[in-house]
């Protein structure tokens, strides 16, 4: 296990499903905030979309009595990430803040990470990313544009991690709880995601990782130490069919 | 990279960071430290320097009316994102928000104004001295039609004011018209403007065709307010949510019990739960007396549940579950609206449906229905909603009769959003001067004889009044965020657009009051002032501007709307079955058509937009076109595979679309998602999938005259033809195989681990999954 060490930081995240509502605002979100390139109906179909951050649906029973339960999935920040032992360039590295780590212009494009992966959250560029030259005006400068080659993910938005952290340490002080969002955090409505630092007992990410309803998604069963913490969701056994008389 | 790491030393650090990792395997005494791979080089995203500005305003993407700040760097807006301040969504946004950037920067966005020399010749662009003359001589000419989007605050006062000032009227226009839902409000409530729904601190809510986290009317507002509702509370703080309604939505998916009913019995529904409240006298007899004081007597007695059960598709059971869980377990709020006003008997719905609200007590109560008070600016429209259905074939028939001179049309696609069989192509034809507003091309305004490229909302003033207001005042400014956006190596505007209000008031020379939006903005500010009072006060109006703008609007607390107790009203319509079109005569299975707003698309007014395009649809998965959602049984029985090209049959027309089979479909309907087919509208929308909306046969809500567009009947075809679907979801349908993974469910209260591992004690790796 690596422990984190010379920096009250540990960022992660709290994802709440019980408030999640699969409406996809994260998604377009950290699309916007991080220049992620446009999915077209191609990728779609080669199954090779990029979503740093995705909502997947599951379905469970049948009609009447079924339903669709929707998690957001991304890079999990693993403490014992499976994708970082495999790459042979160290393009891929834990820092002391608790992330997962992509350097760009390190990785070589052996996409070992993504095939150790077991949450499917690591990204290859197939292709060079192509945007109609007015579409460029909108890009964030704060985020690289990955090329051809280059394997990418979730960042937890490290930009604007360091930007608040260079503002701290300018002010002499650490970065206050809720100073930071992440993109997705950010937009989402029903404030299903929550982003702060573990290490901050009072910080609210920190209570909410403890409640009666926190798991990690795989964590027993790989052992990966993720700072994505999950709640699970709220629902009363139902004893009665809904709409047995439907039909 | 930082200039001191040369290349030799940094291959020396990597080199032991290699070292030590390999170390790492094989000896467990090193201390951790050792095998902490630190990167020696900077992050790029820490080289970026430049300083960005965050400017708020007002969203003009959604019909709400939310706040927004968006970052601009240089001149150029990067992101957008909620107002943190803004009452109406408090710092969050939906899934569209963003996607003003790319209107903003769009390629496709028209340069300069256009016209036709004659009907039928192409395009010639022209200048904006002559694009303006044209249109004040076909203004001065009188017999105006101002054809709009539903707009409030100035825009649609000047919208309205230039009508009139040209002999002409202001017709509004939604495709999934609200006439219905606002008939509602003035019914049950005595309400000219949408209330405010008190989600957060309601314990039991009940919606009935509302998609309210997705679609319908203020979806950030509800969202937000969801959340509190959900609380993180697992014991009894957490509130419950029926959602009653054929289609699974996002809010259905979200729904601690989604009743699926059958179309256009969501009524009968509503009294059938309000018959077992009264019946069991499960509220006060104030509540019962008000409720029933204008009903015939015994009118209820025909809604027992065991009677409604059997109309409705939904158990008898489920609906005393529902009705205790809304009289005993409050507060309570009652939500209709989408589908459920969409049929013949749409008015007779909602009015049932917001009764229920009275009979619970929850007009005006905390966790209930807050009206809201009018605008604080005189005279600024705080409401808006589309003509009917009805006002738009009367409207036509003017415009086709040649009574009507010059047509300006701005954000209404009504080629696009009408049902074909009303042929606005024939009516625009005879229409001697046509005029569009546009930032792209649409199918509309691609049949104008002038063309005016509209500048953006990040780029304009403006005022907005936000509907539904948070129960109390509430205005929002709009300021030009960005400078017009431009090419990117800055050597020309990518569009000469101007604003809608800019143009009109130019037009009316004076005549309404101002020449610029920029001065109704300055006069509210001065208005604000000296009425005091507000979130933003200050001892000039060139300071309270300043505050104004930095907080992207005014709002008042106190100013709040009058709640009064009031009796339900009396329901008329009370036994009206909803009447569906005949089906297509021929070959073909038929089936309820449920048409439904596009998650990122809505009615597909944001459709050029290649990021909303690409957003997959949360219950399907698939983007980039036009499925059908069809019982995975019926679809087996009836020999269709997902991506199965069909032909959707009514009366009226037919549409292609492809075959997308799953669990969460009632056995007799289609949900066809609105948004795409587009004949214009710019690279990413121009001929992709089809317009369900094209096929609706034209029944009508018997008292408002609204669509009824839950009404159609089709029948389906499946053309042998079979195309993968652009969808996330892989090749099998995604079920949960081993217990909580990924998605663990606890009852309220519970313990996610002991819920593991009561879950793992009973788990049979052998169990069909579909078994569930």
């Amino acid at each position: 296990m690596v422990t984190q060490q010379d920096s009250p930081y540990n960022w992660g995240m709290v994802v709440d499903i019980d408030r999640c509502t699969g409406c996809q605002a994260c998604v377009l979100a950290c699309q916007v905030e991080n220049n992620v390139p446009l999915n077209t109906e191609n990728l779609y179909k080669q199954q090779r979309i990029y979503s740093w951050i995705r909502i997947e649906r599951y379905w469970e029973g049948d009609f009447p009595d079924v339903k669709a339960r929707f998690i957001p999935i991304l890079c999990q920040q693993c403490g014992n990430a499976p994708c970082e032992p495999v790459c042979p360039v160290y393009a891929t590295y834990h820092n002391n803040e608790g992330m997962n780590v992509q350097i760009y212009n390190r990785c070589v494009g052996t996409r070992y990470c993504a095939n150790g992966c077991p949450y499917h959250v690591r990204f290859f560029n197939y292709w060079e990313p192509v945007w109609p030259e007015s579409l460029r005006n909108q890009l964030n400068p704060d985020v690289t544009v990955r090329s051809r080659g280059v394997m990418e993910k979730c960042s937890f938005c490290v930009h604007r991690i360091r930007r608040a952290e260079r503002k701290a340490r300018g002010e002499d002080r650490l970065v206050m709880d809720g100073e930071i969002q992440s993109a997705c955090s950010q937009a989402c409505p029903t404030d299903a995601l929550v982003f702060g630092n573990l290490n901050d007992l009072t910080s609210r990410v920190s209570k909410m990782s403890k409640d009666d309803r926190h798991y990690k998604l795989l964590d027993d069963k790989l052992g990966t130490d993720p700072n994505v913490v999950y709640l699970a969701r709220v629902e009363e056994k139902v004893e009665e069919g809904a709409a047995a008389a439907h039909g | 990279m930082t200039d001191q790491v040369s290349r030799r030393k940094f291959l020396s650090m990597v080199g032991a960071s290699t070292t030590g990792a390999v170390l790492f395997v094989a000896c467990s005494s090193i201390p951790d430290e050792e095998f902490i791979i630190q990167a020696p080089v900077e992050l790029p995203e820490d080289l970026v320097k430049g300083r960005d500005n965050w400017f708020a305003t007002t969203c003009g993407v959604c019909d709400g009316g939310e706040g927004v700040v968006v970052r601009v760097m240089e001149g150029r807006a990067k992101k957008i994102a909620g107002n943190p301040d803004y009452p109406i969504n408090l710092g969050k946004q939906n899934v569209r928000c963003d996607s003003a950037l790319q209107m903003l920067y769009h390629p496709d966005r028209i340069a300069q104004p256009m016209a036709r020399s004659s009907k039928g010749s192409g395009f010639t662009p022209i200048t904006w001295g002559e694009a303006e003359a044209k249109l004040q001589e076909w203004a001065g000419s009188g017999r105006v039609t101002v054809a709009t989007n539903p707009i409030r605050g100035q825009l649609g006062k000047v919208a309205g004011d230039f009508a009139a000032k040209f002999n002409g009227k202001h017709i509004q226009f939604q495709a999934l018209e609200q006439g219905v839902l606002h008939g509602a409000m003035k019914s049950v409530f005595g309400a000219d403007r949408l209330p405010e729904f008190d989600l957060g601190n309601a314990r039991t809510v009940a919606s009935f065709g509302a998609d309210f986290l997705g679609t319908w009317i203020s979806p950030t507002r509800y969202s937000t307010k969801y959340g509190e509702f959900r609380n993180a509370a697992t014991g009894s703080g957490r509130g419950q949510l029926f959602q009653i309604e054929p289609r699974m939505s996002i809010t259905a998916a979200a729904a601690d019990k989604w009743i699926p009913n059958r179309p256009g019995m969501e009524g009968e529904l509503a009294l059938a739960v309000a018959a077992v409240i009264v019946e069991e006298g499960l509220v006060s007899d104030d509540n019962i007396a008000r409720f029933t004081a204008n009903l015939p007597e015994g009118a209820l007695d025909v809604f027992k549940a065991s009677t409604i059960s059997l109309r409705a598709g939904v158990s008898e059971a489920t609906i005393h579950d529902l009705a205790r869980s809304l009289a005993t377990e409050g507060p309570s709020l009652v939500i209709g609206g989408g589908s459920a006003g969409a049929h013949t008997n749409g008015s007779f719905n909602l009015n049932a449906i917001y009764s229920l609200n009275i009979l619970l007590g929850s007009v005006g109560a905390k966790g209930g229905v807050f009206l809201n008070p009018d605008s604080p600016i005189d005279g600024l429209p705080s409401t808006a909603t589309g003509a009917s259905f009805a006002d738009w074939e009367a409207e036509l028939a003017q415009w086709r009769a040649g009574n009507i001179n010059t047509v300006i049309i701005r954000g209404a696609n009504i080629a696009h959003g009408l049902p074909r069989s009303v042929n606005v192509q024939q009516a625009l034809d005879n229409v001697p001067h046509v005029v569009a507003f546009a930032d792209v091309l649409d199918d509309t305004s691609a049949m104008a004889d002038l063309v005016l490229p509209e500048a953006s909302y990040l780029e304009t003033w403006g005022i907005e009044v936000p509907e539904p207001a948070p129960g109390y005042q509430t205005v929002g400014f709009q300021q030009p965020v960005s400078t017009p956006a431009r090419t990117r190596d800055g050597s020309s505007v990518l569009s000469d657009g101007r604003g809608f209000g800019d143009v009109l008031l130019r037009a009316a020379d004076g005549a309404l009051g101002a020449k610029t939006m920029k001065e109704f903005v300055d006069d509210a500010a001065d208005t604000l002032q000296s009425n005091g009072g507000g979130s933003v006060t200050a001892p000039t109006a060139s300071l309270l501007m300043r505050g104004l703008l930095q907080r992207g609007g005014w709002w008042d607390t106190n100013a709040r709307g009058q709640t009064r107790p009031k009796d339900a009203p009396a329901l008329t319509n009370l036994h009206a079955d909803p009447e569906f079109s005949e089906p297509t005569e021929g070959e073909g299975e038929v089936f309820n058509l449920m048409p439904f707003a596009s998650q990122a698309l809505l009615d597909g007014r944001v459709a050029p937009a290649p990021w909303l395009q690409a957003v997959s649809d949360p219950i399907t998965t698939a983007a980039w076109t036009t499925w059908v959602e069809i019982n995975h049984h019926t679809a087996k029985r009836l020999g269709i595979s997902q991506g199965d090209k069909l032909i959707i049959k009514s009366t009226t027309g037919e549409i292609e679309a492809l075959a997308y089979p799953h669990r969460a479909v009632p056995p007799d309907m289609l949900g066809v998602p609105i948004g795409q087919g587009h004949e214009q509208g710019g690279r990413w929308a121009e001929g992709r999938g089809s317009n369900v909306l094209s096929i609706l046969v034209d029944k009508k809500d018997a008292e408002t005259g609204a669509l009824a567009w839950a009404a159609t009947k089709v029948r389906i075809i499946n053309t042998g033809l079979n195309t993968e679907i652009a969808k996330a979801e892989g090749t099998v349908e995604a079920i949960a195989v081993e217990p909580g993974v990924p998605i663990l469910v606890v009852e309220p209260g519970g313990n996610a681990k002991e819920t593991l591992h009561h879950l793992e004690e009973s788990y049979d790796p052998y169990a069909d999954p579909n078994d569930n």
